[in-house]
């Protein structure tokens, strides 16, 4: 179980992250959510031990995780927001030198690399330079980065960015069935159907603070709403979308 | 006369000012320089260099002209400097065109964010050849701000007539301007022909061999070209093929010509310079012209997935799991990125001159002679080069938001990554230079100094690579360095005062006691102890380092400084 207790993260004096608290269970996708700035990124980050916490604590199965950060990071598989990557190295190559980061041996590395690469349908571009592939061929190396080594916990941040649909739907099953055998998904994204499929709960984010953490059956019975989307609105959203739509088209003078 | 200025570049349409400014900005290689670097910082302190070296030009060319009595050995003096100044201002010309590689001509990013604003193709070629013209300019300038008036002050004092500096004067620039132009335009054309005969991605390896290649040939070409300083010496027929083929003679007899000081039997060379410049500057122009007009839509056009080399993809073995990774990314961002290639290429560049210009004064020598006190000291300043060079570009990240995967995969110990980057500095720097050395050495005898002085070399080597990595925790190509920040000039001084003087010593010592086997066993036992000495301090230094990825600096919105 991955735990937050009352996390917060300042940047020169203003919070991004402000007293955040929830879990994440083996066995579920818990789904992250909130508006762009709402400090999502930042608190996947935290969680990955990329940047450090002003305040508070994260617990992986009851540790914390500075504890042994090694260890953690050992069972922990991460797919940030952007598509980051080495581009001077090929698809295979990037792989490769990540496998013996993580000192996976190198006959078991290369069988998973091959046959990950090949279910993404990179396995014919996996000598090219990544300075050349497209944003979804990018994720799907990201993804293969990120899932290589069996991680136990997996963070996935905006992990369908760039994803056609049918890679979409292959990676929607596979957070499903990852969750089934045991992992903790942790999955943030924008894609509120998505979300609302397979996430057994969500968290809530709106200026850093929490505003819920809940099953998505109970967030809907509890706030009387049919949908996530609208439940998103309702905690997330200030503005008032169609009347912002029609003053920017009456700006440009459409 | 700045408010003049000021309302000249005013009529200058707005669009053409502010891509100029761009440009200005970008005119060193997109990929060499950091986004985030201080590029007006960076050339400033370039030009510091160059009116440096103009200075110590001026300075020797007085201090030797004075000091010389006879008249035909003071001409001599004089045509060997004009041929020298026309030869580095070409030297200098030729590496900003190999720092400067492809900015003129439209690359995608360009042709991605412009094409859909409504600004003319012919609108960005003049603001790119502005932008680069400027900064070739301000070389030339500063490379001759002394000596471009000492030089032409001491031809004319040489021709005995009181215009010989009036007319001396603009011949010199003329000249000096004229060449440069001449280099810049041929490289322009050769790599305005590669563009449009090939297709895209074709042409962008092709281009960065060509840039390796030119660099290469503009080195090479000034350190072996023979020097030819007497107008008898250029009139024999054996030196022929040297003029005909090196354009700084070319450019050396349109200076006579015009200061009207050319033998009548040279005037081909005058010839030579005026057809060359006339080639070059129709070749520059046309391949300009259709290469904006033709291949800036073949540029969207191209696909950007180049289809990966088949066959073999071998993946050597240096050591454990990290030590491969590591090696492997730094032998890969060393040889696939332009940026780390073209910096590396500088101090690799040294090497080869010094072993250029060895291999030739061993081929002109037919029997083999003891080891010189100036081939040991070549060989020290070439391992100096090898290893910090490759430390300092090291230095360079080669793309910091991808640095998290280092960082979330960090499973290993400090002390590990270190001393992965000790084996990378000791594979890619050390290794490569010492087996230079090794093949230099081999006509030298008796073998046994060979073998004593490639021992020193490697525990030189060994030093150098633990002295590099004093305090770097980091690893190589990932680390936050922005060009501009260092001071070149420093660095510049202090190999020539600290470095070549240390080299020099040296191979003093070793000279010395080269025929005494235990002074050089001492030697040999001293520098060993010292290089063990540094390692182990680094070793017991790196077990409590904590291994560092600096992040990207806040970005700041950079003013155009234009008013509409």
């Amino acid at each position: 179980m991955l735990e937050l207790r009352r996390v917060s993260k300042r940047f020169s004096g203003i919070a991004a992250v402000d007293d955040v608290s929830f879990s994440a269970q083996s066995g579920e996708v818990t789904g992250y959510l909130g508006p762009n700035g709402s400090g999502k990124s930042t608190t996947m980050k935290m969680i990955t031990g990329l940047i450090e916490m002003s305040a508070g604590q994260i617990l992986y199965e009851g540790k914390p995780i500075q504890e042994d950060l090694i260890a953690y990071k050992r069972r922990m598989g991460y797919v940030p927001e952007e598509p980051y990557l080495y581009t001077h190295l090929s698809g295979a190559e990037y792989l490769t030198m990540v496998a013996q980061l993580r000192n996976l041996p190198a006959r078991q590395s290369m069988g998973r690399i091959d046959g990950m690469l090949r279910l993404f349908s990179l396995f014919d571009d996996r000598h090219a330079s990544i300075s050349g592939y497209s944003k979804g061929m990018r994720q799907k190396i990201l993804l293969t980065a990120a899932l290589m080594h069996n991680p136990q916990l997996i963070l996935l941040d905006e992990p369908f960015s760039g994803l056609d649909v049918a890679s979409s739907l292959v990676l929607r099953s596979l957070i499903q069935e990852l969750a089934a055998r045991g992992k903790v998904v942790l999955f943030s994204s924008h894609e509120l159907d998505t979300v609302e499929r397979i996430c057994s709960r969500v968290v809530i984010l709106h200026h850093g603070k929490l505003v819920a953490d809940d099953s998505i059956e109970r967030l809907r019975s509890l706030m009387e709403l049919p949908t996530l989307e609208k439940i998103f609105s309702q905690l997330a959203v200030e503005q008032d979308t169609e009347l912002m739509a029609r003053q920017i088209a009456d700006l440009i003078h459409a | 006369m700045h408010s003049l200025i000021q309302q000249l570049i005013n009529r200058l349409p707005l669009d053409f000012r502010i891509l100029c400014r761009q440009f200005l900005l970008r005119v060193i290689d997109l990929e060499a320089l950091s986004i985030q670097a201080d590029v007006v910082g960076f050339l400033g302190q370039f030009a510091g260099v160059l009116i440096m070296l103009s200075i110590v030009h001026a300075t020797v060319s007085y201090v030797g002209f004075a000091s010389i009595s006879e008249s035909e050995a003071r001409q001599a003096f004089c045509l060997h400097m004009e041929h020298y100044l026309i030869a580095t201002m070409m030297l200098v010309v030729g590496l900003f065109t190999v720092l400067s590689w492809d900015t003129t001509f439209p690359d995608r990013r360009d042709v991605m964010v412009l094409s859909p604003l409504p600004v003319a193709p012919h609108t960005i070629l003049f603001a790119k050849v502005t932008a680069s013209a400027s900064v070739l300019g301000l070389a030339i300038l500063t490379l001759n701000c002394a000596s471009g008036v000492v030089v032409p002050f001491l031809v004319g004092v040489e021709h005995g007539t009181s215009w010989g500096f009036y007319q001396c004067l603009p011949a010199y620039w003329l000249t000096i301007t004229a060449a440069s132009a001449f280099l810049y335009c041929l490289v322009l054309t050769i790599q305005g022909l590669t563009a449009l005969l090939f297709p895209r991605r074709i042409f962008l390896r092709l281009s960065a061999f060509l840039q390796l290649a030119a660099f290469g040939l503009f080195l090479g070409v000034y350190f072996l070209q023979p020097s030819l300083t007497t107008p008898a010496e250029m009139a024999t027929a054996q030196n022929h093929w040297i003029l005909e083929w090196s354009p700084s003679y070319w450019f050396f007899g349109l200076f006579n010509q015009m200061n009207g000081t050319l033998l009548p039997q040279l005037s081909w060379l005058a010839y030579r310079a005026w057809i060359g410049i006339g080639a070059a500057l129709s070749g520059a122009v046309a391949c300009l012209l259709l290469c904006y007009m033709r291949t800036m839509k073949k540029t969207i056009e191209e696909p950007d997935l180049v289809p990966g080399a088949h066959g073999l993809h071998w993946m050597p073995s240096f050591g454990d799991s990290l030590q491969t990774a590591i090696a492997l990314f730094c032998i890969r961002s060393l040889t696939r990125s332009r940026q780390h290639r073209v910096a590396f290429a500088f101090y690799l560049a040294m090497v080869f001159a010094m072993a250029l210009t060895w291999l030739q004064s061993e081929l002109s020598t037919a029997t083999p002679s003891a080891l010189p006190t100036d081939f040991l000291m070549s060989t020290f300043i070439m391992m100096t080069f090898a290893v910090f060079g490759l430390r300092s570009v090291s230095a360079l990240p080669i793309s910091l938001t991808a640095n998290w995967v280092l960082r979330t995969t960090q499973l290993r110990a400090p002390q590990q990554y270190i001393s992965a980057t000790r084996l990378s500095l000791l594979l890619f720097s050390v290794l490569p230079s010492w087996f230079i050395s090794a093949a230099l050495s081999l006509p030298f005898k008796p073998s046994r100094n060979v073998v004593a002085h490639l021992v020193l070399l490697a525990l030189l080597g060994w030093i150098l690579a633990e002295i590099s990595l004093i305090g770097f925790y980091k690893v190589p190509f990932t680390c936050s360095y922005l060009p501009g920040k260092s001071n070149i000039q420093l660095v510049f001084w202090a190999f020539f005062l600290v470095c070549l003087p240390l080299a020099a010593s040296i191979a003093s010592i070793e000279h010395d006691v080269r025929n005494h086997p235990f002074k050089l066993a001492n030697m040999a036992f001293l520098f060993g102890a010292v290089a063990y000495g540094l390692f182990v301090f680094n070793r017991s230094r790196a077990r409590s380092a904590i291994l560092y990825f600096e992040e990207l600096p806040e970005e700041v919105i950079t003013t155009l400084g234009l008013s509409v």
